[in-house]
């Protein structure tokens, strides 16, 4: 060996060494991980089949909203149990996605027995969670089974109506859009919707015959419209493009740049769900209705900032490193290599990025108009509510010109920066 | 390979045809770019000095029965002189570039020339193009040409700023964000005038009211029943979730009359072709909260079904063109082999089409139901129903507090359903 | 002697509005049971002339007879059943590569089932047998129910000529089917088609670029150069005057072993 006498050993066996150890831990928790990721998919599915279910039959019956018919703690119960079910028994859901089945560790078919055995198992090790961490977990060991990739070789597929799992979706989707059903659409509402067709026919009639006397005011509100997508994509512009620098994973590292980065991009990811609709509502309140297209321009503005910000992040990203470690190797200092080798390939997808965004803002600015954020959503939504058909008809032909027109140049800008 | 040469063939013929085209196109938006200076500079002494007999309204402005001819002819005669005194922004962007026919840049005396020979040349009905598009009366007379920037000679450019046409860029952004601050009547100061006001709202919205979470509002009644924060969530999902597989189900036949491919090249399936595209955008150009308010009028204000059924007719537009537009994408290979093996046109489209197309037909589906669970926790702003009308209820009562908890919920919704169509559209690619 | 087999008779392709000439006047005729090959360099025809025979390509003029039927004047719905007969392969397989190699086989069984069975892919219990024992024939049964991408260029190539015998054809057109392979692979795909020739008494259509493939495998060969036909003979009539007018003067023989 390395000439010490056999049994006397200088230093620790390689499996005690630290890197082992860690990379041993880290396979574990990977696969625990998975496994762990496969129970709470199963669970889930059956919880939400569950809830489907009794939203369902506490609606039709007893005419209430209820979640579970049952205690809190029942439902729990139930689901994990038939979650342990569903996994020893069969083939679940969440093995499906993932791609895995259950086989002996010796090959041939799994006997009754032996699953009987996992089910047991099951309890200990995946509620504790502890003997996931095992490597194979406690319960596949138990009962010598392992979960394996899937593969369908030398195999015939089994059609989706004699698979659990594949029951299991047709049930899921059936219950899902029967409670959609019974919750979106009621008796009444249905029955309008095929006797009142005639309350729109002004409207369908106007889009052929559009009431001339109001262009001239309804283009002033177009105008107005495109001036606040406009204000407020370049004004969004101007904020987002440094943001999006301190939201670049790549380039914000170390104690300070990662904090930095989460909250930046948890921050924009909040700001970004809420529609700008419900901005332009708060902002009404904030600046006034008399201001209607300054709320509108704020509303805009606030969410295409966290949208920009997002986009262009996700942009610098992706760049490639390459070209940095090729600037940084002729002795270029942090900025230069920003010049250099970064803003090059950034340019084009951010004027790209803009370009569409102010697209999108054209549509929003008409929608935000809606809620009283000024232009020319504002005066459809008026005449809309006031039942004028045809002039409603008007403008909604003035909208859609403008939608078209901007989307195609756009589109068309877009293709040459490409 | 012949279907290479024969593409081979039809680029330059076309590229022949459109230089006149372009020249034209590249003339108009240097002339409307003037047009545009013009109104802003109107709009802007209006607005400070009040000299123009103008409306003072605020985004238009009406001219005097003179002033129309004189607004048409001087921005008409500022695009020639703009054009031939330095490089604008219309030769800009189409690539164009006045040059000598000697091969130097044109000289001063050059492009004064090219300038007044234009009106000789193109207003008698474009007469000097007649005899040669390529080189009109006013170039050759001139000593000039109209160079496409590839193919003319690399002289020493001026840096962007300082030519002409980067100048009036910056002119053109400066004059807009004036324009815009006016025209929407920007006031940053209300925002700190009433800061007493906003900070009021936003501190109560962060100090958000979940008692209504899980027990239904008592105060908050629809059709005879009390909803909690919870009841109108799912519902909301509920819409989105009924609104996307209905939007798909009917996009998914209706795609294939909109593809050019499936359609065939005869004239009955082109027209089918393009009055499918057409309804496609014009459906997709009218936003789902406009489609709410016509179907609230029509159905029931309220009524979750108004929002299920604009949220539908948008899904199908927009589904419909992004479906057809991956049909026509396809590899034609395995239709050719179908075709071969003698499959209709039907099971071609079953057998070849089909499972091509079928990831990215579930990645836009995917796409499409987060896009609609976002717009179903606003839609019922608009009578669409769902759980915008806690919020628009709770805001019109000026409960700030309960507004939060509504907001966050949505947030909560918005970013679930955001990761999970992420996850599922990055197995599905 | 009875009628050949296969008659082109003066086959002409224009593509595009008379800008590209594909084929100029195109004539042979090809007896039941030979290997025919087609040589030419890329772009020379070869494809446009396959396709014109179950014509994916429509013809601009001339006349094809198979088995005494004049398929250039048959109905969109008669080609189809001719198509029956016809198997082709193809260069890039164009198999479904989303889908299973059992539904890629079966596949060649459209023509022969009613539409509305194949739409729902109730396909007969004969025929699923039938394409099990055609994956056997190819060396491909324990990949049935794998998916076609998953597969290796030759393997996916196998799946296609079990896609062809499906089709129980009496012609085979194969469009350069082993181009997209490696020379191994090649010979495998070959020997497969020999043996349709030789065993099933199926006629073959074969497009090559390799002239050694062409003289091993071929029993006539004939030649294609910008559309015409510049060569019709046996494999060994091919010397290397012959060979620099058909490939141009610069080209070099290389071997395929």
């Amino acid at each position: 060996m390395n000439g010490y006498p056999d049994g006397i050993v200088k230093e620790p066996p390689e499996w005690l060494s630290r890197r082992r150890l860690l990379d041993a831990l880290i396979l574990r928790l990977k696969g625990a991980g998975q496994r762990l990721a496969i129970v709470l998919l199963d669970m889930l599915a059956i919880g939400v089949l569950w809830i489907l279910v009794s939203y369902i039959i506490s609606w039709h019956v007893y005419g209430v909203i209820a979640y579970t018919l049952v205690p809190w703690w029942l439902f729990g119960v139930g689901v994990v149990e038939a979650a342990a079910v569903w996994e020893s028994f069969g083939r679940s859901l969440g093995h499906r996605l993932a791609r895995k089945e259950l086989r002996p560790r010796q090959g041939g078919k799994s006997t009754l027995g032996q699953r009987l055995v996992y089910y047991i198992a099951w309890h200990i090790t995946v509620l504790p969670m502890v003997g996931l961490l095992a490597s194979p977990p406690w319960h596949e060991r138990l009962a010598g089974l392992s979960l394996v990739p899937f593969s369908m070789e030398g195999k015939k597929p089994t059609p989706w109506w004699r698979t659990s799992s594949g029951l299991f979706m047709a049930v899921f989707l059936c219950a899902a859009v029967a409670a959609a059903v019974s919750v979106t659409m009621d008796k009444e509402s249905l029955t309008r919707l095929f006797t009142q067709a005639g309350r729109t026919v002004k409207f369908w009639k106007a889009l052929f015959s559009p009431d001339t006397s109001i262009l001239l005011p309804s283009i002033r509100d177009l105008v107005v419209t495109i001036f606040m997508a406009v204000i407020a994509t370049s004004f969004a512009v101007v904020v987002a493009v440094p943001l999006s620098f301190l939201a670049a994973r790549n380039l914000m590292r170390g104690p300070i740049g990662r904090p930095i980065y989460t909250v930046l991009r948890g921050a924009m990811s909040i700001i970004r769900s809420i529609e700008p609709v419900i901005w332009a509502i708060i902002f009404l309140v904030w600046v006034t209705a008399r201001r209607a297209p300054f709320a509108g321009v704020l509303a805009l503005w606030v969410h295409s900032i966290a949208d920009l910000t997002k986009l262009y992040a996700e942009r610098l990203e992706s760049i490639d490193p390459g070209l940095v470690e090729a600037i940084t190797s002729t002795g270029a200092g942090r900025l230069q290599v920003l010049r250099y080798a970064v803003v090059p390939q950034i340019i084009n997808p951010y004027i790209s990025f803009t370009l569409y965004r102010w697209d999108i803002n054209i549509r929003m600015a008409t929608v935000v108009g809606v809620v009283g954020g000024g232009g020319i959503g504002q005066r459809l939504y008026f005449y809309l509510k006031n039942l004028a058909w045809q002039q409603a008809g008007t403008v909604m032909i003035l909208i859609v010109i403008l939608v078209w027109a901007i989307d195609y140049l756009s589109a068309r800008l877009r293709a040459k920066l490409a | 390979m012949t279907s290479e040469a024969a593409a081979g063939v039809r680029p330059k013929a076309r590229a022949e045809g459109s230089t006149l085209r372009r020249r034209f196109l590249s003339f108009l938006l240097d002339w409307m770019i003037w047009g545009y200076i013009a109104y802003g500079v109107m709009y802007l002494l209006n607005a400070y000095w009040w000299t123009v007999p103008l409306e003072r309204y605020y985004s238009t402005l009406t001219l005097p029965s003179w002033g129309w001819p004189l607004a048409v002819l001087g921005t008409l005669e500022m695009a020639v002189w703009s054009r031939n005194l330095g490089r604008s922004l219309g030769l800009k962007a189409f690539g164009y570039e006045v040059w000598g026919a000697d091969g130097k840049p044109p000289t001063v005396g050059q492009r004064v020339k090219r300038a007044l020979l234009w009106h000789l040349s193109v207003l008698p009905l474009g007469a000097g193009f007649w005899s040669s598009p390529e080189r009109p009366w006013h170039d050759r007379l001139a000593g000039t040409e109209l160079h496409v920037l590839p193919s003319s000679p690399a002289p020493k450019r001026r840096k962007a700023l300082f030519s002409q046409w980067g100048i009036m860029s910056l002119l053109l952004i400066a004059l807009t964000i004036w324009l815009g601050w006016l025209i929407i009547k920007i006031d940053p100061r209300v925002l700190i005038r009433r800061w007493d006001e906003g900070s009021r709202i936003w501190l109560e919205m962060l100090h958000p009211d979940f008692r209504y979470f899980a027990r239904p509002d008592p105060a908050f009644e629809l059709r005879n029943l009390s909803f909690s924060i919870l009841d109108m969530a799912v519902v909301t999902l509920f819409m989105a979730l009924l609104s996307t597989i209905l939007g798909a189900a009917l996009a998914f036949p209706l795609s294939f009359l909109g593809a050019r491919n499936v359609m065939g090249f005869n004239p009955a399936g082109w027209l089918v072709y393009f009055v499918m595209r057409g309804l496609f955008n014009i459906f997709r150009s009218i936003d789902t909260m406009l489609w709410a308010v016509i179907f609230a009028v029509w159905v029931l204000w309220g009524s979750p079904l108004a929002g299920v059924l604009a949220l539908t007719v948008h899904t199908i537009a927009a589904l419909g063109k992004l479906y057809s537009e991956q049909v026509e994408g396809i590899d034609p290979g395995p239709v050719e082999a179908v075709a071969a093996a003698g499959g209709s046109r039907i099971e071609v489209i079953r057998y070849a089409v089909i499972p091509q197309v079928a990831p990215s037909f579930w990645a836009f589906t995917l796409y499409r139901w987060d896009i609609n669970v976002r717009m179903s926790t606003v839609i019922a702003l608009v009578g669409g129903g769902g759980i915008g009308d806690l919020l628009f209820y709770y805001k019109n009562q000026g409960d700030w507090p309960k507004v939060g908890a509504v907001v966050i919920v949505i947030v909560a919704i918005v970013w679930a359903m955001d990761y999970i169509s992420g996850r599922l559209r990055e197995r599905i690619v | 002697m009875a009628e050949p087999y296969l008659v082109v008779e003066h086959l002409t392709k224009v593509y595009e509005r008379g800008q590209v000439l594909a084929l100029k006047d195109v004539s042979f005729t090809v007896e039941k049971g030979e290997f025919l090959v087609v040589i030419g360099l890329s772009g020379s025809g070869k494809s446009t002339l396959l396709r014109c025979i179950n014509r994916l390509v429509e013809p601009t003029s001339g006349r094809i007879f198979l088995g005494g039927v004049e398929i250039t004047r048959l109905s969109a719905r008669e080609m189809r059943k001719m198509r029956r007969k016809i198997g082709m392969i193809f260069q890039q397989f164009n198999l479904i590569k989303r889908a299973t190699v059992m539904t890629n086989v079966l596949t060649g069984r459209l023509g022969y089932n009613p539409t509305w069975r194949t739409l729902l892919g109730l396909f007969p219990k004969e025929d699923r047998e039938l394409a099990l024992k055609n994956l056997e024939r190819v060396g491909l049964s324990d990949k049935a129910y794998v998916r076609a991408d998953e597969l290796s260029g030759g393997q996916q190539q196998r799946v296609g000529i079990a896609r062809a015998l499906m089709q129980e054809p009496e012609l085979l057109l194969a469009d350069e089917p082993v181009s997209a392979l490696d020379p191994a692979t090649s010979h495998s795909v070959m020997q497969y088609l020999e043996q349709m020739n030789r065993e099933d008494g199926v006629t073959v259509l074969a497009s090559l670029h390799f002239l050694s493939l062409a003289r091993r495998y071929g029993t006539r060969i004939i030649a294609l150069k910008e559309g015409r036909l510049v060569f019709d003979g046996p494999p060994e009539a091919i010397d290397d005057a012959k060979f620099k007018e058909i490939y141009g003067e610069e080209a070099e023989q290389v071997e395929v072993r």
